[in-house]
């Protein structure tokens, strides 16, 4: 008797139809999407960039706007992707029971992680380029540097995705949501070298500031397009990034499958 | 010889400190469907989880179309169709893009995946719903919906934990009637339920299970006839009768089972013995009928009953 093996998708295969659940469902919703992932960061751009930049005559050599431009792309991907896997996947892997239903099929429960951190650091990437795109017409995006900056806007994206679904997994209701939003990424939107340099806090908190991967995030991509980077600081930032986005990643697993699998 | 579809040795599952399945001991075999009866808790959801792969096993072996469940559980989820107790359909879309979604995880090819999702609209009735979002569907179609998934990989095993849980008599009957279809056309079903009735009529053979164990397996009217005999003698009796009766029944050394306080069945090894037990009881209140699995959980799992004389 011959005996027929079971072809079986591939991790990737797997990883990539979880992602295209989400995209199906974000292209029904595109305009409210675009409303929120792409105008709110444009007029921030408006609003803080030019509006109140304007009374900054010199930020270090360079005009406030393109000071904070780089910052604005970070924040926005950070934002968007932590939202996405908090907001947005919480439903499925409790009421609506989407994963339970997922893992039925011969997806396991780390290629549905996976997948879904990848949706988010895409959604995350996306909304940056963007903003970028349309920024551009302000004279914004004039380096090629910003090619290979959106590489680590991508890794960025990856950090928070993951650090949001880590998140969802813990919290008890959406609600929940709130205290690591209001308490992380809100502070890290304000005090990692965003809206000023880093060098204007006390000593203390700087120091603290460079455990948020927020810090290393805008300074990778500030450095990178406007005032240069020397490698190893740019191998500091960037192993930083990859290191903790590792480590969330393989929390994220273990907690997500033990509720998955009983 | 039958080909072994499941076959479960020494199955345990604990959560915490709580033995929810205690050393199960099940063969299924290719073309049959295969109850597992018990009440709500008694450890049959676990059981099934376990078969498919969304519970892991604490102690002994457990072997699903001939592969083990530890180590090729992606194999085995590639092969068989679940449905699971909440068929948790996805809301953000469609009937069709259910299915399509759903064959897609299984990485069906996307023309195989269209072409068998027409086939399953049709085969569940629910064709013209194709392009509704699933919270149009009343509970009776998201049920077929949900039968529909389970079958876009084909699967030669189907896992349902209780299909009929909450539907009406109508929509009650088409799941059996559909069942006794896809059992012969299809290959195995497993069918957990609590619904003695459901169990009785479609399933080829059930393991009757309470607090995690399983305490009989076998055909239906082989348990009946086993346990419980031919016929069943119900009859109601005030609770200061109950030792009276119960003293002249054991005379007679009759098997019974007292119900609460005010109601003995006795059961019968013959239809012939009746007429005798209607004589002692002399009660207006007494019914001859048909012994129903419902008798031999009863009997098994002694639930508020006294089944011995006291």
């Amino acid at each position: 008797m011959k005996l027929e093996a079971t072809r079986l998708p591939t991790f990737a295969n797997g990883v990539l139809q979880v992602w295209k659940r989400s995209y199906l469902q974000f292209k029904r919703f595109w305009l409210m999407n675009f409303f929120w992932i792409v105008l709110e960061p444009l007029l921030l751009l408006l609003a803080i960039g030019y509006g109140l930049g304007s009374f900054i005559s010199d930020m270090k050599g360079v005009a406030y706007v393109d000071f904070f431009f780089p910052a604005l792309l970070c924040m926005t991907s950070m934002f968007v992707s932590f939202f996405e896997s908090t907001y947005g996947n919480f439903a499925k892997m409790t009421y609506q029971r989407t994963y339970s239903t997922m893992i039925l099929t011969s997806l396991e429960p780390k290629q549905i992680i996976v997948g879904e951190i990848l949706w988010a650091t895409c959604k995350g990437t996306f909304s940056a380029i963007s903003v970028a795109l349309i920024a551009s017409f302000f004279g914004h995006l004039n380096s090629f540097l910003y090619i290979p900056a959106f590489l680590v806007i991508f890794l960025s994206s990856f950090v928070f995705a993951t650090m949001g679904l880590l998140i969802m997994s813990m919290v008890k209701s959406f609600d929940g949501i709130i205290y690591p939003t209001s308490g992380l990424i809100v502070p890290m939107s304000l005090f990692c070298g965003t809206y000023f340099p880093l060098e204007q806090l006390p000593s203390v908190i700087k120091y603290f500031t460079y455990l948020l991967p927020l810090t290393h995030s805008v300074a990778l991509v500030r450095g990178m397009t406007l005032t240069g980077i020397n490698w190893w600081q740019f191998s500091l930032h960037l192993l930083f990034l990859i290191g903790l986005s590792s480590v969330l990643l393989r929390w994220t697993v273990d907690r997500i499958t033990k509720k998955l699998i009983l | 010889m039958r080909k072994l579809i499941v076959e479960a040795k020494g199955l345990t599952k604990k959560f915490a400190d709580q033995v929810v399945v205690k050393d199960v001991h099940l063969e299924v075999f290719q073309g049959e469907c295969f109850g597992i009866l018990g009440p709500n808790g008694a450890g049959k959801s676990t059981l099934m989880r376990m078969m498919y792969g969304s519970a892991t096993t604490n102690e002994g072996e457990l072997y699903v179309v001939g592969l083990n469940a530890k180590t090729n559980i992606r194999e085995i989820k590639a092969r068989i169709g679940v449905l699971p107790q909440d068929e948790a359909l996805d809301r953000e879309f469609t009937v069709r893009e259910n299915l399509h979604l759903y064959g897609s995880y299984h990485g069906v090819d996307r023309d195989v995946a269209v072409h068998r999702t027409e086939d399953l609209l049709k085969l569940m009735r629910l064709e013209d719903l194709g392009d509704q979002f699933v919270n149009v569907l009343s509970s009776a179609m998201k049920r077929r919906l949900g039968m529909a998934r389970a079958m876009i990989n084909q699967p030669e095993l189907l896992l349902l934990d209780e299909p009929t849980a909450g539907l009406d008599p109508q929509a009650r009957f088409w799941v059996w009637d559909f069942l006794e279809n896809v059992k012969t056309e299809m290959g195995t079903v497993i069918l957990g339920t609590h619904f003695m009735e459901e169990a009785e009529k479609i399933c080829d053979r059930i393991a009757i299970m309470d607090r995690g164990q399983v305490l009989a397996v076998g055909e239906p009217q082989a348990l009946i006839r086993q346990h419980i005999g031919v016929q069943v003698v119900e009859f109601q009796i005030s609770k200061h009768e109950l030792q009276y009766y119960l003293a002249r029944l054991n005379a007679q050394q009759f098997h019974y089972q007292v119900i609460g306080d005010s109601q003995i069945n006795v059961h019968l090894e013959s239809s012939e013995t009746a007429q005798k037990v209607i004589s002692i009881v002399q009660s207006q209140k007494a019914t001859i009928r048909q012994p129903t699995l419902s008798d031999v959980f009863l009997r098994l799992a002694g639930h508020h009953l006294r089944d011995e004389p006291l």
